[in-house]
C-alpha cells in the first residue's frame, strides 16, 4: 500500500521531469532541422537554378555567335566567291580568327553536290542529297544538326545556312569542334558530383556527361525529368536513394537540346545531413542527460519524502505520547488539590484529638505509661504521614502547574539544596553519593524557580539513571558545584559516573524525541525541555561525556541584575 | 483590649466543627459561615476581627466574598484559604485586600498564628484611627465636621 504510493510519487516525478525538459527540447531539435532543411533546400535550388539559367545563356550565346559568323560569310561573299576553294580558304582563316570551334567549312549547291570545302577530311564531291541535315535546310534556311557521325564516322554537329538569289540557291556548312563544344558545356562544377550536359528531345546525350554517358549515347534517366521548357525547373525525385540528384534543367533557344545540371542529393544536402548527425548526437546525450538527472533526482525526492514521512509518523507517536503525558499532568494536579481538602480536616481532628487527650489524661489522672506512650506515638505518626501526605500533593501541584514562567533573583546556595533534598530518598536508596561544591561568594542568578528546579531535577535524575547501569550496587557518585565564572555567567555543573553517552548520541540528546530508554520509559522530551528552558533564561546548556566513565553537564546562567529583571518585564 | 474573633468560612461542614472546637478549646472566639452570603450575614450582626476564607466554594466563591467583605467593613481582616496550590489565586486574594493566605493542609498552630498577627495588625490601624480623630478634636472641632462628610479610613 505505502509502497505503491511512493511508486506512484515516484512515476509522476519522473515522467514530469522527463516530459517537462524533453517536449521542448524535441520541438526545438526538430524546429530548427525543419527550417535549415528548408533553407538548404532553397538556397541549394536558387543555386543550381542561377547555374543551369546563366550556363545555358552561355551556351546559346556560343550558337547564335556561330550563326552569324556563317550568316556573314554567306552574306558578304557571292556564289562564285565561295565555291572558289582558294577564296574559301580565306575565309575559313577568316572564321577560325573568330573562333577556333569551327573544324571545316564546306559550299553545296542545292543538288546537294559538296562543291568546295577547306578542312581535315576529303569529303569534296561527294553528295547530301539523302542526308538529314540537307533535307533540313532546304526546307528552313538555316539548321543546327543533333551530334551524328556523317560520312566521316567522327561524332560531331554541323551549322548549315542557305542563300538564295534569282534562281540560284545554294548552302554554306561549317563543323563545330565536339570536344571545344563539349569542354564549354562541361566546364560547370558545383560540389563533389555537379555537371552539366545536353541532351536532345529524344534523350540523346550531345555532349559528355562527366560521371557517365558518352556522346551519342541514351540517357536512361531522361524518363524521369519533366518535359524542358526555356523557363528553368529544378527537379528533385522524391523517395530515392542517396545516389539520387537534384536536377534543375532549361531549353536552349538556338537549338531544341536541354541543358541539365545535376549534383547527386548527398552532395548537395551534404551539410544537411551532418547537421543531422549532429542534432541526433545532441539528442541522444542531451536524452540520456534528461533520463539520468530525472532517475536521479526522482529517487532523491522519493527517498527524501519516505524519511520525513517516516520522521512524521514518529513525530506524530511522541507528540500523542506527550500530550497524553501533559492531560496526566493536570488531572493528577486535580487529584492533588482534591486530596488536600480532606487532608486539611485529618490535620484539624488529629490536632483536636491530642487536645482532647491531655484533658482525658488530666480527668483520669493517668500517668505515663506503655499505653499511653503507644497512643502518643501514634498520634505523632498520624501527624507525620499527613505531612508526608500533603508534601506528596505540594510536590504533584507543583509539576503539574504550567504558567507563565516568572523570573526572579534565585539563591543557588540554598536553592540547589532544596533540589538535591527532592532526590536525596532515592539516591540513598540506590547508594548514590551526592556531593555538592557550592562557592559561597556565587551571586544570584536570574530564572523561574520551578523551571530551574525541572531542569536540575531531571539532570540528577538522569544522572541516577546513568549510575544504576554501571554502578549496580554501590560505588556512585553525583557532584553538583556551582561557581561564578564571570561578571555575567554562573556555572553549574552535574557530574556523574555513570555509563556516559557516547559520540554518536552526544550530538543528539537535545533533540526533542532522542531517546535511549526502552519505548514507554523516556519521552525523550527531557532534556530538550530543559534545553529550551536554559535558552529562554538566556544561558547555555553543553554536555561532555566519556563512555564507561561518565557525564558532565554544565549549565550557564546569567546572573541577576536589577536592570536585568526590569529589562525582562518590559519585554 | 477586644478578644479575637474569628469567623471560618468553608463548605466543609465537618472541617468547620472540628477547627471551632478545636480553636474553642484554645480558647479563642469563633464563629463559622458555609458560604459567603452567610458569611456576609453574620457579618451584619456580630463583631468579627478576622475572617478565614476558603478560596474554593459552591456558589459565591471566596475571591466574590473577599471584594464583598472589604467594601462594607475594610477593617475585618481577611486570611485566603487555599486547596489550591495555586499561588495565582492567592496572589489575586492578596491584591483584592487579604492579609495573607493559607495553604491546605496546614497545621492548626499556624492558622492561630497568622490570625493573631492579623488581629494586630487590625488593633494597629484602629488605635491610629483614634490617635488621628483625637488629634482633630484636639485641633478644631470645625474641620472635624467639614471632613466627616468624606473621611476615608487607611486600611
Amino acid at each position: 500500500m505505502k509502497a505503491s504510493r511512493y511508486t506512484t510519487i515516484k512515476r509522476i516525478i519522473l515522467s514530469a521531469m522527463i516530459l517537462t525538459p524533453a517536449i521542448p527540447f524535441v520541438l526545438t531539435l526538430l524546429i530548427g532541422f525543419f527550417y535549415f532543411d528548408t533553407s538548404l533546400e532553397n538556397t541549394t535550388k536558387s543555386t543550381i537554378e542561377r547555374i543551369v539559367r546563366d550556363h545555358g545563356r552561355m551556351i546559346d550565346t556560343f550558337l547564335r555567335e556561330r550563326k552569324n559568323d556563317l550568316d556573314w560569310i554567306l552574306r558578304s561573299n557571292s556564289y562564285e566567291k565561295v565555291i572558289d576553294p582558294i577564296h574559301l580558304k580565306h575565309l575559313f582563316q577568316l572564321l577560325q580568327k573568330e573562333s577556333g570551334a569551327f573544324i571545316d567549312i564546306g559550299v553545296f549547291n542545292e543538288g546537294g553536290d559538296h562543291l568546295a570545302y577547306v578542312g581535315p577530311f576529303s569529303l569534296e564531291g561527294k553528295n547530301y542529297q539523302v542526308a538529314p541535315w540537307f533535307a533540313e535546310v532546304m526546307k528552313k534556311g538555316i539548321y543546327v544538326s543533333d551530334v551524328f557521325l556523317g560520312y566521316r564516322q567522327v561524332p560531331h554537329f554541323i551549322i548549315a545556312l542557305s542563300r538564295t538569289i534569282g534562281e540560284k540557291k545554294w548552302i554554306i556548312r561549317a563543323t563545330i569542334d565536339t570536344k571545344l563544344f563539349n569542354d564549354l558545356v562541361e566546364e560547370v562544377r558545383i560540389g563533389l558530383t555537379g555537371e552539366a550536359y545536353l541532351v536532345n528531345p529524344n534523350g540523346i546525350f550531345q555532349s559528355q556527361r562527366r560521371s557517365s554517358g558518352f556522346l551519342m549515347e541514351k540517357d536512361l534517366g531522361f524518363a524521369v525529368l519533366p518535359p524542358a521548357t526555356e523557363k528553368v525547373q529544378t527537379f528533385i525525385p522524391r523517395g530515392g536513394t542517396d545516389n539520387d540528384y537534384i536536377y534543375a534543367i532549361t531549353r536552349l533557344v538556338e537549338k531544341d537540346w536541354t541543358l541539365v545540371v545535376r549534383q547527386e542529393k548527398a552532395d548537395a544536402f551534404g551539410a544537411l545531413r551532418s547537421a543531422g548527425f549532429r542534432v541526433m548526437f545532441i539528442a541522444v546525450v542531451g536524452g540520456i542527460l534528461i533520463l539520468t538527472a530525472a532517475l536521479f533526482l526522482s529517487r532523491f525526492i522519493v527517498t527524501k519524502i519516505e524519511i520525513l514521512d517516516k520522521e512524521k509518523g514518529a513525530l506524530g507517536q511522541q507528540l500523542v505520547r506527550a500530550s497524553r503525558l501533559a492531560e496526566l499532568g493536570e488531572m493528577s494536579a486535580g487529584f492533588a488539590h482534591e486530596i488536600n481538602n480532606p487532608l486539611q480536616i485529618m490535620k484539624n481532628e488529629l490536632a483536636l484529638i491530642q487536645l482532647v487527650w491531655k484533658d482525658v489524661m488530666g480527668e483520669f489522672q493517668l500517668s505515663e505509661n506503655e499505653n499511653t506512650a503507644q497512643i502518643e506515638d501514634c498520634l505523632n505518626q498520624i501527624q507525620l504521614q499527613i505531612n508526608r501526605c500533603g508534601e506528596i500533593t505540594q510536590g504533584i501541584l507543583k509539576f503539574g502547574r504550567q504558567s507563565e514562567p516568572s523570573p526572579q533573583a534565585l539563591d543557588l546556595q540554598s536553592f540547589i539544596p532544596d533540589v538535591v533534598k527532592m532526590i536525596s530518598k532515592q539516591a540513598k536508596v540506590n547508594d548514590i553519593d551526592v556531593k555538592q561544591h557550592i562557592s559561597k561568594s556565587v551571586p544570584l542568578v536570574y530564572g523561574d524557580p520551578g523551571q530551574l528546579q525541572q531542569v536540575l531535577l531531571n539532570l540528577l535524575n538522569n544522572a541516577m539513571d546513568a549510575i544504576s547501569v554501571n554502578h549496580e550496587t554501590a560505588g556512585g557518585w553525583i557532584q553538583i558545584e556551582a561557581t561564578g565564572v564571570d561578571n555575567e555567567t554562573v556555572q553549574i555543573s552535574v557530574s556523574d559516573n555513570g555509563c556516559g553517552i557516547d559520540e554518536e548520541n552526544q550530538k543528539r540528546i537535545f533533540s526533542p524525541f532522542f531517546t535511549t530508554k526502552p519505548v514507554g520509559k523516556g519521552t525523550g522530551l527531557g532534556l530538550s525541555v530543559c534545553y529550551g528552558i536554559v535558552e529562554t533564561m538566556g544561558g547555555r546548556m553543553d554536555c561532555a561525556s566519556r563512555p564507561g566513565k561518565g557525564t558532565t553537564f554544565l549549565l550557564n546562567l546569567p546572573i541577576f541584575f536589577k536592570n536585568n529583571a526590569l529589562l525582562k518585564v518590559e519585554a | 483590649m477586644d478578644k479575637l474573633k474569628i469567623l471560618l468560612v468553608d463548605d466543609e461542614k465537618r472541617f468547620l466543627q472540628t477547627t471551632q472546637k478545636l480553636l474553642a478549646k484554645l480558647g479563642y472566639d469563633v464563629q463559622t459561615a458555609e458560604g459567603g452570603r452567610e458569611a456576609l450575614e453574620l457579618l451584619k450582626s456580630k463583631t468579627i476581627h478576622v475572617v478565614i476564607l476558603d478560596v474554593k466554594m459552591p456558589g459565591m466563591d471566596g475571591l466574590a466574598t473577599l471584594k464583598e467583605i472589604k467594601q462594607q467593613y475594610p477593617l475585618v481582616e481577611v486570611i485566603m484559604l487555599t486547596g489550591h496550590a495555586t499561588v495565582e489565586s492567592a496572589v489575586e486574594g492578596m491584591q483584592s485586600g487579604a492579609t495573607d493566605y493559607l495553604m491546605k493542609p496546614e497545621a492548626p498552630e499556624v492558622l492561630i498564628e497568622k490570625a493573631l498577627a492579623a488581629f494586630e495588625k487590625r488593633q494597629r490601624i484602629e488605635e491610629k484611627i483614634r490617635m488621628a480623630q483625637t488629634r482633630k478634636f484636639v485641633k478644631s472641632p470645625r474641620e472635624i465636621i467639614r471632613d466627616a462628610s468624606d473621611t476615608t479610613l487607611p486600611t
